[in-house]
């Protein structure tokens, strides 16, 4: 019964990012904060998907980030599977640094999260401007891609001491 | 050179192509999907449009239950402040329903001879509206969509295009209908464009959202001089809106004239959508 509980305790803190990746694309809470100050938004998916997949891909996988995208389309309104491409593709450019990648640090993981934020929104700007009739700011694109950069040493931090919690219980 | 080139070709197709050990579908196969799923969505075939209003009202309902705690939560957060200033509110609203009640006659005497002066003009027909009540499901405040969803769909009668308001006052138009929900594009967002006039002159403009908390008036006269504080209304001249809807009050801000809206996007919880009868082709 102890073995069983103890795993059931392991098996959800390795789900937390899981569990926290769906939850922000599910539900109205989001890391937009307009109401304090107009132009502070940041996109808390991207950071996630990000770091797990660059540290550890078995927290998140592919499928899940690809659902997690779905669900997003849905709730915010946009074209379904565009979010699925754009968390796709910070995936890919997190698969491919970690495998080019010998020696990891926060500041190579910042950099090279910067090529990842710049495909995705590429990409993000070329469905939705060559496909679909929606109007978007440039600037808000831009200072949502700016503000996620400039969080994400703070999420790497957090979720590094989440890390050696994970890995302490698993051992 | 080329075995650089090669590292960098290998590394790509690692990339793309590898599955963890865990993992059933590869990143190569799931982007391919996305992309076919995308393209199906935008080129609204019967068949998709069918499977994705079904997939918008199921998580539609999900997302409802799991943002409730946030949402106790911010309603807690309200009745506090409500509290805490329902002495001054009381006094300030004393105040307003003095006037109201004076300007009331006004306006009692201007619809009679606003009444009359049709019968005379017999131009135009009255617009009786059926209106239904819906609840706000969803506020997600996205960066780039500013949009709520409702718990009144096709079922409910509604179709794209219908003015929704809260109150008396305008807050956007139904974008999407599902079968038992619907996406309302609200005045502030960047696609939003309302015919509206305003001022003692009847001045025409269209009202455009900017993605800000205000939209702003564009295509004004040209000899048009600013005004603050006009109330600005629904034209009626698409042939959607019912003419006189209130929306806002003018303010000028730099070289723009925006409109703070008289109901709040972000504090939305029921709304009513008027259940007009929309020629369909104008929306196709």
């Amino acid at each position: 019964m102890r073995f069983l509980f103890k795993n059931f305790r392991i098996s959800v803190l390795n789900s937390v990012p899981l569990i926290l990746l769906y939850y922000l694309s599910i539900s109205e809470i989001d890391t937009q904060f307009s109401n304090m100050f107009e132009i502070l938004s940041f996109n808390l998916q991207i950071i996630i998907i990000y770091y797990w997949m660059l540290k550890d891909e078995n927290v998140i996988g592919p499928g899940h980030i690809f659902l997690a995208g779905i669900i997003n389309d849905v709730v915010t309104g946009f074209p379904i599977g565009l979010s699925a491409i754009t968390y796709l593709i910070v995936s890919f450019v997190a698969n491919y640094v970690k495998n080019v990648t010998v020696n990891f640090s926060l500041f190579t993981d910042w950099f090279t999260f910067l090529l990842a934020i710049f495909f995705s929104n590429l990409c993000f700007m070329v469905f939705i401007q060559n496909f679909t009739d929606l109007q978007f700011s440039y600037s808000d694109i831009f200072y949502n891609s700016f503000f996620t950069f400039i969080f994400f040493p703070f999420f790497w931090t957090i979720f590094n001491l989440y890390k050696n919690v994970m890995r302490l219980k698993n051992d | 050179m080329s075995s650089s080139r090669d590292d960098f070709t290998i590394a790509v197709r690692s990339a793309l192509l590898q599955k963890g050990t865990r993992h059933k579908f590869s990143l190569f196969f799931l982007l391919s999907l996305s992309v076919i799923i995308f393209f199906l969505d935008i080129k609204e075939f019967t068949f998709t449009s069918y499977i994705r209003s079904t997939l918008n009202d199921l998580i539609y309902r999900v997302s409802n239950v799991a943002t409730s705690p946030a949402r106790i939560f911010a309603e807690v957060n309200k009745d506090i402040k409500n509290v805490i200033f329902v002495y001054r509110e009381n006094k300030d609203l004393k105040k307003e329903l003095n006037n109201l009640r004076a300007k009331d006659f006004e306006v009692e005497f201007l619809k009679n001879q606003n009444l009359n002066l049709r019968k005379t003009l017999e131009a135009e027909k009255n617009i009786e509206n059926e209106n239904t009540l819906a609840k706000v499901l969803l506020d997600k405040d996205s960066p780039y969509l500013k949009s709520i969803i409702i718990n009144r769909g096709s079922k409910s009668g509604i179709i794209k295009g219908m003015p929704v308001v809260d109150g008396n006052y305008l807050i956007g138009r139904i974008v999407e209908v599902n079968f038992l929900s619907s996406r309302v594009l609200l005045l502030n967002d960047l696609n939003s464009r309302i015919p509206v006039t305003f001022g003692s002159e009847d001045t025409q403009a269209i009202l455009s959202g900017i993605g800000g908390k205000q939209p702003k008036l564009e295509y004004l006269p040209e000899q048009y001089i600013p005004e603050k504080n006009v109330t600005v209304f629904t034209s009626g001249k698409d042939g959607i809106f019912s003419p006189g809807i209130p929306i806002g009050k003018t303010i000028i801000e730099k070289d723009d004239i925006v409109v703070k809206l008289f109901s709040d996007p972000n504090q939305l919880s029921f709304v009513t959508v008027q259940l007009i009868q929309i020629n369909n082709e104008d929306f196709k």
